[in-house]
């Protein structure tokens, strides 16, 4: 079947080419572009032509404060949600692995929050969060809070109410994904630990945990990832505020290109931002690669 | 007989209590999950005045005031519109990522060819590639091709950001048929291409199913690109919505209204077809 005769050849162009093409315009063409671009003063809605400044604007990007600053956000909320989110979901996966009726269902619409639009979430956690009148604040007077407590106008709590947004959203699908992880042990890898004598917590740190790595790898990458580029929450929620204390590399390059309309400083930034990604992406395309 | 019985008894209020802890705890998971729907739902379904009363009401005769507000335009704004070209986006982005991103599959699971590997790790890493760094450029790249507010634009590059998950995942599903199959349709005197439709294509149909949902559900809640892109009369459900956080009184009962809208048809549909999810979300690598 695996040939490689002449017409089988064309057979494979015909069939890669499309995606490809869509690829090389869609990924490939505006990775390049941003680069020439990050070389040039452009601003947007300015009739002057974009001017070539070298690597003027990556200078910048060393002396800029605001930079530093998204970096060290990013950084913090990426670490703090990723490590929430992934500590509950791994433990809920086991809860949910116990064998009891009821149960599957409970977990099926446990998983509800990972298919709300991410705009959405940030709607809903907004209005509960809210300083006026949301409902936690209400809570928090029953609990006898004295003063209303400002979860996003307070630089103390505003990065920790995306990060609330964001565990809701996604502790449900590293729950799932270890969930189907656990399952994929067979029975017997089980029996033959406990004939070998090994107690619960043996089984778990030599048996299970070391058969669930391939899991706790993928989702770990993926959610640094997906958490890194998360834009929506703080559209809705902060936006970048109050005085950057949730002004993530995802916002600052938003409000530079869009908001400053400055693209050609943007772009430095976004390419930036590409190469952070790449280095952590190698480690899931490694992995991924050992295993075929 | 009466010592068996009695025995049998305690042994079962023993494990009813055991399995107590375990029950409090994934309804206590779930409540947590569903409280921040449950406060939209309800929002929605309370007068303008209800929705940000200080202390918050909890008990209300629900109206469907915002509802009708937000579909038929009683207050001016109307979301039909926008959900129809979310509508038309998504499934136009969906099919066309599934198809191109099927073929794809197929010709890196079966054909042998120098780069077979760099390109299917090429595909791959764009999924890596995060959004807000390429607005940039590709805004600049459909401003001067003239698509900007097009929903051309929108299906294009959501068909591309699609395109990894698609292809990565069915190239799994298609090195898990066994090739005696193909073989055979071969000998048969099938062409290449018969085989791919005729004989693989149907082999694969839960793998076609779990990528079409998850194509479905990434565009339908795409927000950044479409906010760049198609901010006027191409505009998507989630570029309505947002466009509620700019006004100086928001009209939070039918801004909720349009969340409700927005998650509902994705929760539904979803919920229908939950089989194979996990694979597809995971790349293949977790099945």
């Amino acid at each position: 079947m695996v040939t490689a005769k002449r017409a089988d050849h064309l057979t494979a162009m015909l069939l890669i080419a499309p995606a490809v093409l869509v690829l090389l315009t869609i990924n490939l063409y505006p990775f390049l572009y941003a680069l020439y671009i990050s070389a040039h003063t452009y601003t947007l809605g300015r009739p002057a032509p974009p001017r070539y400044i070298g690597l003027s604007n990556y200078f910048d990007l060393l002396d800029d404060d605001r930079f530093a600053n998204a970096l060290w956000v990013s950084f913090k909320f990426v670490a703090i949600a990723v490590s929430v989110e992934f500590l509950l979901g791994f433990a809920l996966a086991f809860l949910f692995n116990i064998k009891l009726r009821g149960l599957v269902t409970l977990r099926k619409i446990a998983i509800l929050p990972i298919l709300v639009m991410p705009l959405a979430s940030g709607l809903i956690w907004f209005y509960i969060l809210n300083e006026n009148f949301g409902a936690l604040n209400w809570f928090a007077t029953l609990l006898g809070a004295s003063e209303r407590i400002q979860f996003l106008t307070g630089d103390r709590l505003a990065l920790f109410s995306l990060v609330l947004a964001d565990a809701w959203q996604w502790t449900p699908f590293v729950m799932l994904v270890m969930f189907a992880a656990l399952q994929s042990i067979p029975e017997y890898v089980y029996e033959a630990a406990k004939m070998d004598g090994l107690g619960k917590w043996q089984t778990f740190w030599r048996v299970t945990l070391p058969l669930l790595a391939p899991a706790i790898w993928v989702i770990v990458v993926l959610r640094i990832v997906d958490a890194f580029r998360m834009i929506e929450l703080i559209y809705l929620m902060t936006r970048g505020g109050p005085g950057g204390a949730t002004e993530t590399l995802s916002w600052y390059i938003y409000s530079t290109g869009f908001l400053s309309q400055d693209l050609g400083y943007a772009a430095a930034q976004a390419v930036v931002m590409i190469i952070v990604i790449s280095i952590v992406a190698q480690i899931f395309v490694r992995r991924l690669e050992y295993r075929e | 007989m009466a010592v068996v019985e009695s025995a049998e008894r305690t042994s079962s209020t023993a494990v009813s209590l055991r399995s107590l802890a375990p029950y409090l705890a994934a309804c206590l998971v779930v409540g947590f999950g569903l409280f921040p729907l449950y406060m939209m739902i309800t929002t929605s379904l309370k007068t303008d005045h209800e929705a940000f009363a200080w202390p918050p009401v909890w008990v209300f005769t629900p109206t469907f005031h915002s509802y009708l507000g937000a579909l038929f335009g009683f207050g001016g704004r109307r979301a039909d519109h926008y959900v129809f070209n979310s509508l038309l986006i998504t499934l136009a982005s969906s099919a066309l990522a599934v198809s191109l991103g099927a073929m794809a599959a197929y010709g890196l699971a079966r054909f042998r060819f120098r780069g077979n590997r760099d390109i299917a790790f090429y595909i791959l890493s764009t999924r890596f590639a995060p959004p807000v760094a390429f607005i940039v450029p590709i805004y600049l790249m459909v401003q001067r091709s003239g698509l900007l507010d097009n929903a051309l634009a929108l299906v294009i590059v959501y068909t591309s950001m699609n395109l990894s998950l698609v292809t990565w995942v069915l190239r799994g599903f298609f090195l898990d048929i066994p090739i005696e199959i193909e073989e055979a349709a071969l000998i048969d005197g099938y062409s290449r291409w018969q085989i791919f439709l005729r004989v693989a294509l149907p082999l694969v149909r839960p793998g076609l199913a779990a990528t079409a949902i998850l194509s479905v559900i990434f565009s339908w809640n795409e927000f950044l690109f479409a906010s760049i892109l198609a901010p006027g009369y191409a505009a998507t459900i989630p570029v309505y919505l947002a466009g509620f956080s700019a006004s100086m009184n928001i009209d939070w009962a039918e801004y909720m209204a349009v969340g409700t809208l927005a998650v509902l048809p994705i929760m539904i549909f979803t919920l229908v077809l939950q089989r194979h999810l996990v694979r597809g979300l995971t790349f293949g690598a977790v099945r």
